[in-house]
């Protein structure tokens, strides 16, 4: 088993394979037959035995599976079927990071962050609130319970956006996003919001208040955090004619990576018999509810329903 | 003993240390020299098996695997209980930073980036953050979701334009933009190896999800009282938390691979199909979770949807690093060193002839602790 050291060229020969190897080496680069069989470290295996039948386990009480040419003494505690370290080569420690740092490290990133958290929470909430909802006398809010006095629509003079059930007036800059037989969209010219009215007829016949009910069941759905905004009031009242719902729903408006603190300031309402449908949904960011219900205040005042 | 898939004479073992072949098995099912029952990062799993740690964290070894494990758990833990408490704000912040944190850490513990961890930590995480700020920004400038939120009196309830933009255009543009920071290392050729290549789009990917998080999430953050009614909230949370840094890190550490694969001259169609699957499964998850928000199905089908993406994902990397590490092990020469997975001590070229662990895949301590071989003869491998 011993190499063979060839003269004059400071190389190895295998004695088990013959494979030529650079002197220095301590292992055929072949085959791994260890190639210093003459130091004085306890010899390490002889690769002529069955390979083991499975993945030993490394206590030292397992039997190595397989024979040694030079059983090596057992110093510590498991000797491996497939290598005896001779000691001359100390290996770098498996382990880097003990587990209790790991464990440190995530307790510190969630107590860190439930601090930051809660200190940013803690500085926005003397700013946080919501306030406006659409009324018939756009854009103050009306008490509670309180019918709203019906206000008369404006005949719009300027652009407008029309379809089976309504026209609606289009001021300066607004854009109108989608038009069709029973709704239209408008976008505010900085993009900041969006209002939708809608009108068509309803089978089977509807009260405003299992409209109402629609509606909030479908925010709930879609975002999964939605609640009537505090500081805002569910009334009853009018929108250019139609009896009706007027209330405000904030959520979480998540959409691609993008997540907002939004706002649906809304009317429901039906005809007489219930066979009609009327709506409007404003919807735009909490902080701006209020500056885009003046904004609006003109479109609302100029919707004309068609359907009676 | 000569192994019976590449003939050669090595020592003996379960695996062939040359060419992983495992031996003896030609009664089993499966073929023996692709094994893929025995994934060649992690021995004890099949290459089939949708495990993130042993799939996104290759170079630890079983012991260290539980342990980041637990770590991930109590890091989900202490969001369930921020959540629990009504600290939402606090909740969505350790969700953006839990993975990404965990894998600082794994940097770490492998030493992937071995003695320059500033230009690599830089160039990865840190390019990834700054990628996911400039794509994040872009995202807000070509997409108003108040303009394409659908509304309840809609008839279709879905904007197709808003779904194009979400579930196509921005798809592509991210996974187009997120393995930049990894593809201009200025080292990179120190690190030849498609599992090196891996790791770093994953750390990218991972940044970039930070970024996209907190970005994102930054209007909320701003608003949002010290104390809400919990909710629906652990939807999101658990979206922020485990599937968006998943996928991002997953789609991005893919492309960077199937890059790695290709400056080793090795482009087949495994990787071209690799980064077909990134970009694909990127345009599923988003383009599905959008699709079934704006449908009001419901939140819990649509963590159901993530999580299969995701699976899916990972198991097609470990379909790719498998057969990475088999042929790019071949190639390293004898030394005495310890298989990171099974603790042996060995005398092994590529593979560990106990469990067929993939050397290439160990941490760098152990690399390290391998014999010094004469540099004239050692492979490209050896030589680092």
């Amino acid at each position: 088993m011993l190499p063979r050291r060839r003269s004059g060229r400071l190389a190895l020969t295998c004695a088990r394979c013959g494979a030529q190897n650079p002197d220095g080496n301590q292992f055929c680069q072949a085959c791994g037959t260890p190639l210093t069989a003459a130091a004085p470290q306890p010899a390490a295996p002889a690769w002529t035995a069955a390979p083991p039948q499975g993945p030993p386990s490394p206590p030292a009480s397992t039997a190595p599976p397989l024979a040694y040419a030079s059983p090596p003494p057992a110093p510590v505690a498991y000797a491996s079927p497939y290598y005896s370290p001779t000691g001359a080569f100390p290996q770098a420690p498996v382990h880097r990071t003990p587990w209790v740092l790991i464990l440190a490290a995530i307790f510190g990133l969630i107590v860190v962050m439930a601090g930051c958290g809660t200190a940013i929470a803690l500085f926005n909430s003397g700013k946080a609130s919501v306030t406006g909802t659409i009324t018939s006398d756009v854009p103050s809010p009306t008490p509670a319970g309180s019918p709203s006095p019906v206000a008369s629509p404006i005949t719009p003079t300027g652009p407008t956006a029309s379809d089976a059930g309504m026209t609606v007036p289009v001021p300066a800059g607004w854009v109108v996003d989608s038009n069709d037989n029973e709704e239209i969209t408008l976008a505010d010219p900085s993009g900041a919001g969006v209002i939708t009215v809608a009108s068509a007829a309803s089978n089977p016949a509807s009260t405003a208040e299992q409209q109402k009910n629609s509606v909030d069941q479908d925010f709930t759905s879609r975002y999964p955090d939605t609640k009537t905004c505090p500081n805002t009031k569910t009334t009853t009242g009018s929108l250019n004619g139609p009896q009706g719902i007027f209330w405000t729903l904030c959520f979480t408006l998540t959409s691609g990576s993008q997540s907002f603190p939004a706002a649906a300031s809304m009317f429901v309402g039906v005809n007489a018999d219930g066979s009609v449908f009327y709506g409007v949904i404003l919807l735009t960011r909490q902080d701006n509810l209020q500056s885009f219900l003046t904004e609006a205040a003109p479109i609302l005042k100029g919707i004309q329903w068609k359907l009676k | 003993m000569r192994c019976d898939h590449c003939s050669n004479d090595v020592p003996d073992g379960v695996f062939c240390t040359r060419c992983g072949a495992h031996q003896g098995t030609t009664n089993e099912i499966g073929n023996a020299k692709t094994r893929e029952h025995h994934y060649a990062a992690h021995p004890g799993e099949h290459v089939a098996q949708p495990s993130v740690f042993t799939t996104l964290f290759p170079h630890l070894g079983h012991h260290k695997i539980h342990e980041f494990r637990w770590a991930f758990i109590a890091g989900l833990a202490g969001i369930l209980v921020l959540y629990l408490a009504g600290l939402i704000s606090a909740a969505i912040l350790v969700s953006a930073f839990l993975v990404p944190v965990l894998y600082l850490i794994y940097l770490y513990e492998a030493q992937v980036y071995r003695d320059e961890p500033a230009i690599v930590l830089g160039f990865t995480l840190g390019g990834g953050i700054i990628v996911g700020i400039v794509a994040t920004v872009f995202e807000r400038i070509v997409y108003n979701p108040f303009q394409y939120s659908g509304n309840p009196f809609g008839n279709a309830g879905v904007s197709l334009g808003g779904l194009l933009i979400v579930g196509l255009l921005l798809p592509v543009v991210q996974e187009a933009l997120k393995p930049l920071p990894a593809l201009f290392l200025p080292n990179r050729a120190d690190f030849p190896e498609t599992v090196d290549g891996l790791v770093f789009g994953v750390a990218a990917g991972l940044g970039f999800s930070l970024a996209q998080a907190l970005i994102g999430f930054s209007s909320v953050l701003t608003s949002l009282p010290a104390h809400v009614a919990p909710g629906n909230w652990i939807y999101t949370l658990t979206t922020l938390a485990v599937f968006l840094p998943l996928l991002q890190g997953s789609a991005t550490g893919m492309i960077a691979a199937t890059i790695w694969r290709y400056r080793r001259g090795r482009l087949g169609g495994r990787e071209i199909g690799g980064v077909a699957m990134a970009v694909l499964a990127h345009i599923a998850f988003s383009a599905g979770t959008e699709l079934m928000k704006e449908t009001a199905v419901n939140a819990l089908f649509v963590l159901i949807w993530q999580a299969a993406i995701v699976g899916a994902l990972l198991i097609y990397i470990r379909y790719l690093l498998h057969h990475a590490l088999l042929e790019e092990a071949a190639h390293m020469g004898y030394a005495e060193t310890v298989c990171p997975s099974c603790h042996m001590h060995i005398v092994a070229s590529g593979f560990c002839p106990n469990c067929g662990m993939a050397l290439t895949a160990a941490p760098s301590s152990i690399k390290r602790g391998r014999r010094p071989r004469v540099e004239s003869h050692a492979s490209p491998s050896e030589k680092r």
